[in-house]
This record gives C-alpha cells, sequence and structure tokens, in this order.
C-alpha cells in the first residue's frame, strides 16, 4: 500500500473546494493523515482521511459553482446553427453518408416507436382496467407438461359469481356465435360472442344505442357494432329490429360504437349467454372439461385481496378436479394489461402477439440504432481534424468548454433532426414490408400514427442527436488551443483508431450475418415449395364448399370444360392439418397410430398420386374403402403391397377395406416425416373443400367460369378459392417471414456499414493523400497504394466473417431449422454466398476510394500544400 | 445581536486559539480540542467554525511557511483579534454575572 492519502478523495476535494480553502485544508488531512499512520496504522489513517473528505463536503467549503448567465444565448445557438449548415454543405459527401444513415437506422427505431407504442396501447381504453383480471385455466392431460390457456370454462365465471367475495362484477364469454343473420331477405356472415349483462359493464365499449346494462340480459337478445348494423340495415337506428341465426329470432337491444383496433377482442355482435341456458344442446357447454372456447373475465373491488382471491380459485378448482378423471385443471388469473402482449398461452380470444416479439423488436431497433450512432461518431471524430482550427478560434476568443460541447450538440442534434425527416420517408415505405413480416403482427396492428408516436418520434431524434453527438462534442472539448495553433498536422485525434477498427468490424460481423441468415432461411423456404410431396399439386385450385352439398357443387363445376377432374376433401394435406386415430386389424389387439383424411373417388388421381397395388375409392360400393400407403403396409407386417388389398382393418370406428396402395407421399410439412396414413370415405358434412384439376390456357377466363357457376349454387357467400401452391406457401410462412426479416435488418446492416466504412476509406484517404503523393512521386506503383489503403480494411473483412458466419450458421440450426425434418445441406455456397457479397460490395467501397486516391495527379496535392 | 453571537464550540475555538499562542492552526487547533474536551472534532465543523469567527471579525489569519509533511502546503496560522477579546471577555463577564445572581441554596444537589 502507498503511503499517500486516498487518491480520488483527494480528487474530490480539490474539486469542490473553494480554491481559498484548498491549501489549508488539504494541508491539514494531509498533516493528519501522517500523523495518524504513526498512531494508529495505515488503514485507520485512510478511513480517517476519507471521513474527513466527506465531512468537509458542506456548502461553507465548496466553491460557488457560476451558473452561467448568457443573454445572447439565441444568437449562439444561431450562430451553431449557421455554422453546422455551413460544414454539412461544405463536406457534402461526409453529411450525405451521416444523414442517410441516421435516416436508415432511425426508420427502423421509428418503426419500434410506432410498433411498441400500438402495441402497449391494447386495452388501455377500458376505465377500470386496473381493476380486470381474466381467468386462465392451466390443464394437465394424464401425466403430459401442465399447458396454459387463456380459456376457461363457463362454469369458472358462474361459481365465481356465486361464492367468491371482493369480486364486482364477473362475466363468461363463449366465442362460438358466429355464421349467418339473416334479415328474411339477405343474409351477412359476421363473427362474435355470447356473453353475458356485465360484459359491458366491465368493459368500456362506447354504446351508441340501447342500455349497456340490461342489452344482454334477456334470451336471445343480439347488440350490434355500428359497422354490422350499417351494413345490414343502412343505419344504426335499429333497436327491437330482429334477425335469424339457426332458426333463432334475436332482437336488437343495443349498438355499439366502432371497436377500438386496439383490444384483444375481435367481435361484429354479441348475443345474450342467456340464451344458452336452459337448453339441452348448450348445457355442455357449462361443464369444467368445456374449457376451449370459453373465457370469465372478474371486476375486482377496490383494493381486493387478491390472495384470497386466489385461494377462492384453487378451492373451485380442487372441488370440480375431484370429479374428473384423467385431467386437472388449475385456475390462475392475469391482469387484463398482460392479455396483450402476452406469454403464448394457446386458445387466446384473438391473435395475440407474443411480448418475446416486442422485445426482439426492441433489441433489433437498439442495434440498429447504436451502430448509426458509432458510425455518426466515427465519422465526426475523422473529421475534427478539419475542424480543429475552428475550435481553436473559439477558444482563443473565449468559448467555454461547455460551449464548445453545446455546438457540437447542437449540430448533431441538427444532423438527427434532418434524418428525422428522411427518416420518416423510409419509415412509410417499409411500413407495409413490416406489417406483412408476421402473422402476429398484420393480424393485430396498423402502425397508424397517433399524436404520440410524433412527440415519440422528434424526441427520439433529439436523443439520437444527443447519443451520437455526445462522443465527437467531448473529443472537440478536450483540443486545446494551444496545440492547435502549434500545427494541426502532428496531432492525435480521438486516439484508439483499434477502437474504431473493432467497432466497424462488429458492424461487419452483423451484416455478413444477417446476409447468411438471409441466403439460408431463403433457401430453406424455397427447399419447402419446391419439396416433392409425392404427388402432383399444379395447376389444382382448391374451392371452400361453405357449407354447400358436395355433389351439387361438383354437379355445377362439371359444366365447366376446362375442369379435368374434381374431387372433395376435407381438408388440405402437406398445409400442416392432420387427422390421426389408432387403426388395427379385427382379430389383433396392437393398434397403430395412423393419419388420415376423408376424400371422394377421384381424388388420388386428381391428385396424381401412384397407386402401387389395387384400384381407387369408388362411390359405387357399399363397403366401406380405404387407401393406404406403404409405410402402413409396411407397419402392419405385410411383405409387399399386393397382399394388403381386400383386408378390412378397424378404423375410425368403423370396418374399412383396402382397396388400393398408393407410394409414400408427404402429407405433413417438412416438419415432419412419414408414418402410416390412409385415405379414407367421407360422411355427411365432413367435406369442406373441392379440389378443381385445371386444364386450361386461359386461367383468368376459367376462373371467371367457376366464380359464375359458383354464384349460381351459393348466393351468400363469396367464391372463396385458391391454388394448393399459395395454400403451401401459407404454410411456410414463419419461414418466409424469419427470411423478410432477416432480408430487411441485412439491408439496413449492410447499408450502414457500408457507409461507415465509405466513411472511413475516405477519410484514410485523405488523411494519408501526403504519404500516397510522395510515394507516387517515388515510384510506386497503383497497385501498391490500392494496397497500402485498403489492407487493413480486407483483415477487418476477413476477421469479421469467420466470426459471423458460424455465428449465422448457429442462429440458423438452432431457431429456424429446429424443428424441420427436412433442412438444406449447408454447402460452400449457402454460406458464401452472403458473406462474399457483402465482401465484395465492402471492397469496391474502400477500392474506389483507394483507386481515386492513387490516380490524383501528385503534382495536385503538393501545389495545395 | 445576531452578529456577535458567540457559540459555544466558536468560543472553545476561540479559547483554544489563545492558548495555543503562535501555533494555532488546523490541525493544532483541532487536536487541542480533542485533547482537552475530549470529543472528536471534524475539520470539517472546525472550517465552519473558524469561517464564521472570521465573518464576525474575531480572528485574522495569516499563511506560514511551507513544510513537507503536509505535502508542501502552506499552514495558516489564526490569531484573535481585539474584536475577538472583548467578545471574549463579554462572554466570560455574562458568564460571571449570571454566576453571581445564582443563589446558593439553588445550586446545592437535590438528595435524591
Amino acid at each position: 500500500m502507498n503511503n499517500r492519502p486516498p487518491k480520488y478523495f483527494t480528487r474530490l476535494l480539490a474539486w469542490f473546494c473553494h480554491d481559498d480553502f484548498y491549501e489549508e485544508l488539504q494541508g491539514d488531512l494531509e498533516e493528519k493523515f501522517y500523523s495518524n499512520i504513526q498512531q494508529y496504522g495505515q488503514r485507520k489513517a485512510r478511513t480517517q482521511y476519507r471521513l474527513e473528505v466527506l465531512k468537509l463536503l458542506r456548502p461553507s467549503v465548496a466553491k460557488k459553482f457560476r451558473v452561467q448567465t448568457q443573454n445572447n444565448n439565441i444568437a449562439m445557438f444561431k450562430n451553431y446553427t449557421l455554422v453546422a449548415f455551413r460544414n454539412l454543405s461544405r463536406n457534402r459527401l461526409f453529411s450525405a453518408i451521416n444523414i442517410f444513415g441516421l435516416a436508415m437506422s432511425m426508420a427502423v427505431g421509428l418503426l419500434a416507436i410506432a410498433f411498441v407504442n400500438e402495441i402497449y396501447s391494447f386495452d388501455q381504453f377500458h376505465e377500470n382496467k386496473g381493476r380486470i383480471y381474466r381467468i386462465n385455466n392451466v390443464r394437465t392431460f394424464l401425466d403430459s407438461a401442465p399447458q396454459a390457456y387463456a380459456s376457461t370454462s363457463l362454469l369458472t365465471a358462474d361459481r365465481i359469481r356465486a361464492e367468491v367475495p371482493g369480486v364486482e362484477r364477473v362475466s363468461g364469454m363463449f366465442k362460438g356465435f358466429s355464421g349467418d343473420l339473416a334479415t328474411g331477405e339477405n343474409n351477412y356472415s359476421f363473427q362474435g360472442y355470447y356473453t353475458d349483462e356485465e360484459f359491458l359493464r366491465i368493459f368500456s365499449f362506447p354504446v351508441l344505442q340501447g342500455d349497456p346494462k340490461s342489452a344482454l340480459k334477456e334470451p336471445y337478445s343480439i347488440v350490434l357494432t355500428q359497422t354490422l348494423a350499417e351494413k345490414i340495415y343502412g343505419s344504426t337506428d335499429v333497436l327491437g329490429q330482429t334477425l335469424e341465426r339457426n332458426g333463432k329470432e334475436y332482437t336488437i337491444t343495443a349498438v355499439l360504437k366502432e371497436l377500438p383496433k386496439n383490444t384483444h377482442f375481435h367481435f361484429e355482435a354479441l348475443a345474450s349467454l342467456s340464451s344458452l341456458r336452459n337448453n339441452e344442446q348448450t348445457t355442455y357447454l357449462f361443464n369444467w372439461s368445456t374449457m376451449w372456447s370459453s373465457y370469465a373475465y372478474v371486476l375486482m373491488q377496490e383494493n381486493a385481496n387478491m390472495s384470497a382471491f386466489e385461494q377462492s380459485l384453487n378451492q373451485i378448482a380442487s372441488q370440480e378436479n375431484a370429479k374428473m378423471e384423467q385431467q386437472s385443471i388449475a385456475l390462475t388469473y392475469e391482469r387484463l394489461n398482460d392479455i396483450f402482449p402476452g406469454d403464448g398461452k394457446y386458445n387466446q380470444v384473438w391473435t395475440v402477439v407474443p411480448k418475446s416479439n416486442v422485445n426482439s423488436m426492441i433489441i433489433l431497433a437498439l442495434i440498429v440504432i447504436v451502430s448509426a450512432c458509432f458510425n455518426y461518431a466515427n465519422l465526426s471524430i475523422a473529421r475534427s481534424l478539419k475542424r480543429a482550427k475552428e475550435i481553436g478560434v473559439r477558444k482563443v476568443v473565449g468559448a467555454k468548454k461547455s460551449q464548445v460541447f453545446t455546438q457540437f450538440i447542437t449540430e448533431s442534434v441538427l444532423v438527427s433532426l434532418l434524418a428525422l425527416v428522411l427518416a420518416f420517408f423510409l419509415f412509410r415505405l417499409i411500413r407495409p414490408e413490416f406489417l406483412s413480416l408476421n402473422y402476429y403482427i398484420s393480424r393485430t396492428t396498423t402502425l397508424e400514427l397517433t399524436t404520440t408516436t410524433y412527440i415519440c418520434f422528434v424526441l427520439f431524434a433529439i436523443f439520437i442527436g444527443f447519443l451520437a453527438g455526445t462522443t465527437p462534442a467531448l473529443i472537440m472539448t478536450r483540443l486545446k488551443p494551444v496545440t492547435i495553433i502549434k500545427g494541426v498536422s502532428n496531432m492525435k485525434i480521438g486516439g484508439g483508431i483499434n477502437i474504431r477498427k473493432v467497432l466497424i468490424g462488429i458492424q461487419f460481423i452483423l451484416s455478413i450475418g444477417f446476409a447468411v441468415l438471409v441466403s439460408l432461411a431463403y433457401k430453406q423456404y424455397q427447399y419447402a415449395l419446391n419439396f416433392d410431396l409425392g404427388y402432383n399439386t399444379e395447376a389444382i385450385l382448391n374451392v371452400e364448399l361453405q357449407g354447400n352439398d358436395y355433389e351439387i357443387v361438383k354437379a355445377a363445376f362439371s359444366q365447366i370444360p376446362e375442369i379435368e377432374s374434381i374431387s372433395g376433401s376435407a381438408f388440405l394435406l402437406s398445409t400442416g392439418s392432420t387427422n390421426s386415430d389408432y387403426a388395427k386389424l379385427p382379430e389383433a389387439s396392437d393398434s397403430v397410430v395412423v393419419y388420415s383424411m376423408r376424400v371422394t373417388e377421384s381424388y388420388t388421381s386428381t391428385l396424381g398420386h401412384q397407386l402401387v397395388a389395387g384400384r381407387e375409392i369408388t362411390s359405387q360400393l357399399k363397403t366401406k374403402q380405404m387407401i393406404v400407403n406403404e409405410q402402413f403396409v409396411e407397419k402392419f407386417g405385410f411383405k409387399n403391397p399386393e397382399e394388403i388389398i381386400g383386408k378390412t382393418f378397424y378404423y375410425y370406428n368403423d370396418h374399412r377395406m383396402v382397396v388400393g396402395v398408393i407410394k409414400d407421399f408427404h402429407y405433413g410439412t417438412i416438419y415432419n416425416d412419414i408414418q402410416p396414413f390412409a385415405f379414407i370415405q367421407p360422411e355427411e358434412n365432413q367435406l369442406y373443400l373441392t379440389n378443381l384439376k385445371l386444364k386450361s390456357a386461359d386461367l383468368p377466363a376459367t376462373l371467371e367460369k367457376i366464380d359464375d357457376a359458383w354464384s349460381e349454387i351459393d348466393t351468400h357467400h363469396e367464391l372463396q378459392a385458391s391454388f394448393y401452391s399459395e395454400d403451401i406457401e401459407r404454410t411456410y410462412q414463419t419461414l418466409s417471414s424469419s427470411m423478410k426479416t432477416y432480408g430487411l435488418l441485412a439491408i439496413i446492416a449492410i447499408g450502414i456499414s457500408l457507409l461507415g466504412l465509405l466513411g472511413m476509406a475516405v477519410y484514410t484517404a485523405e488523411s494519408k493523400i501526403k504519404e500516397l503523393t510522395i510515394r507516387k512521386v517515388l515510384g510506386a506503383g497503383f497497385y501498391h497504394l490500392v494496397a497500402l489503403l485498403s489492407r487493413s480494411y480486407i483483415w477487418i473483412l476477413v476477421i469479421a466473417s469467420a466470426i459471423g458466419i458460424p455465428i449465422a450458421v448457429y442462429i440458423f440450426k438452432t431457431t429456424i431449422a429446429n424443428n424441420i425434418q427436412y433442412t438444406i445441406s449447408i454447402g460452400f455456397w449457402e454460406l458464401a454466398g452472403g458473406a462474399l457479397m457483402v465482401l465484395t460490395v465492402a471492397i469496391l467501397t474502400i477500392g474506389s476510394q483507394a483507386t481515386k486516391a492513387a490516380l490524383t495527379n501528385p503534382a495536385e496535392n503538393l501545389r495545395n500544400e | 445581536m445576531k452578529g456577535t453571537y458567540l457559540g459555544e464550540f466558536q468560543e472553545v475555538v476561540l479559547l483554544t486559539i489563545l492558548v495555543l499562542e503562535d501555533n494555532a492552526y488546523g490541525v493544532s487547533i483541532q487536536e487541542e480540542i480533542e485533547k482537552r474536551t475530549g470529543r472528536s472534532v471534524s475539520r470539517g465543523a472546525l472550517h465552519t467554525a473558524l469561517t464564521r469567527l472570521d465573518e464576525k471579525g474575531f480572528i485574522s489569519s495569516e499563511y506560514g511557511g511551507a513544510t513537507a509533511e503536509r505535502g508542501g502546503r502552506r499552514k495558516r496560522f489564526y490569531q484573535v483579534t481585539n474584536l475577538g477579546k472583548s467578545a471574549l471577555e463579554e462572554a466570560k463577564a455574562l458568564r460571571e454575572d449570571l454566576w453571581s445572581s445564582v443563589p446558593k441554596v439553588a445550586l446545592q444537589k437535590v438528595q435524591a
């Protein structure tokens, strides 16, 4: 331990102590310190010293911290602005790089702000939002892991209402109120909820007509939203009118104002829950285990005791679970504020953006913004040489440190405000792209701008100005006039060139990483789309039956000559939907899980499945038939496909005879491998689609004919048709959305880092101009000079790719390709493609500057000296 | 008379300066007070008292020579001014006056 008084405390004293007292006081303390060492030893003396210093922190000791009294503030800011603009226009290239770089990242920042603002505005308009809770189920089935559901049984709401104290209001809600509303002349499809009269008292949905307190009390009451009322009647003055749904008459008792978009509810109409009570067909809805699309909300009393509430919930749950086998359900509750964005519960009322999405959005935006701020700082520091004289003069004339600092902050805030204007246009440009990025986002957000968002934008720009400007401003502030006047050339500015290189390197790791990720995600997406499914989806148009009878639709479409063949199916294979049940030979006891889909005759030929043995399903035969795949044959231990023909299996509650065997095909997605599969025949009302194989040169005309044929069968519903390839594309939306996300980020990251690199390259070339000229005069060749300028940057790029590529591969494997069965093989080009692109552009950037510097006439530069 | 009021601690400081004669500076005053009264005095507290006394014109000070044990910093020696001395006398006279006015009986300690 050294023998001196604690350094930092001495400094602290020196900083705050008035000059008049410092010598005396510091001397006294030090003398005392040394005598204390003699008397008590080092440790105690040091502690004593520190305490003494701290006790000296009193007003009578402190120096007068001068508060600047400037009455020419405005004039100074005017001057700063003027000088800033002069500077911007003098260095057009650098200003452009700075402004554009900041603008790109700020556009991402604006997206994040608008997004986060919107996400966190959800359900904030309810008056009682702080006291509203939703009851959730956590269901454990047999010994599987418990799963959290947003839904609960309607019984939960009823029991809470009857038994639990501390609850002001309870509302049960059931999602199944949808379909068609009939006025007598027309049908209107809609979707809505059954709920009770408490619903409109817990939540603050503004009411246009009617009394919200009683509107949902009587059975068969209906509340419409403004839009639906206007759609049906052309006005909102519709109280007392009746609408028919499934043979029941509903009386309109209230009309709600247009629903705000930022709520986790999504409905066009509400019907009274009492309509479902005292009805034999719907009593099952009030069972404890019917929890799939019903919800319970409570409004707690002020200062309610939530732990007592929790206990009551546990009690209800354990009483009900006692009556059940196989599964148990626990009740939990969550605040209204925690519903959206949510934590990934199943069975949400409507789409809920997961909190993790919001967080990763914020993190990505921060990365991009910090990266751009660094660029600004880096370029400004590099340019500060040119500003040194200005600062020297300012300081000599009497500028204080704080004034120089203010000047440079003003400048960077100005730049960032200019960038904001540009960023706003970029924001408008990428907004639709962003909205279509991801399923959750496109279903819930609009990114419409509110006053708050605008204010946030401006504050954000000012903040960015500070963030980017602080480092350069501090460096400028530290410049000493004497050094500047002695000569700019031998000044060291900004110190750590190495830190700058590291930071550029990090930017390139990000760029290369994102670029590689995009190319991998793109390859995987293409792979999934062009995956050989084992059957033919080309020119297949799938038309939703929408409740119409398959035979009628088939008869209508058969009139169109361009339709080669028609079949019906229960859903779409290879898009992620599957059904399965156990199948067994009637006499055997072993059963095998077999996936299946219900189809009509001619399905297998329409979709081009290859029969290995036997024939297709036919409607001529009374016997129930099935077609199985090769896996099925193998799993049941048959040697060859012919043997299984004619065998009968017990499957889906019936005996079914195998009439054909088809080659294995991918009925699932690239996320699944192939298991036993069977096509079986549909019962009544089990078909949802008809598959049309088209052979036509003039597709639009054919589609028109199909549309015409459809409108003759069904006057209520629009034709809902899509090509099989589109449906498959939709299946791999997660892949395409991660591809798009990484793509967007890659473009921005690459853009920003290239701008940074360009700036640094220009700066290096400029600052080395004298060296280059002399070398050239002495006979250095062109390539030598280019190499001299680019060498260090090339190294940065090489190291950045060595780090960036493995990280990208790791992220691809752990996130995108995590649970995919059929993935692309990652070869040289998959990796090198993205990286090489970034490298090429980067080398071109450096090279262009190096070339420019190497080609200038030496006389030009020497003459200017 | 607020301006010339002499606080208890200030009185102790003034007297200590007189006791120390020519050697009254920060550390010595501090140590002398600690030695005589047994209470620990921080340099900060002493500084405040000295500043107040200086403001009232009771003390004056001058810098002495630098010594190595103080990191080369000069000592500041304090002296009591005439005004300070008369303030001390006044305070003393006030007390003596009070003492002499206290009846003997009142001083007898009560037997509990």
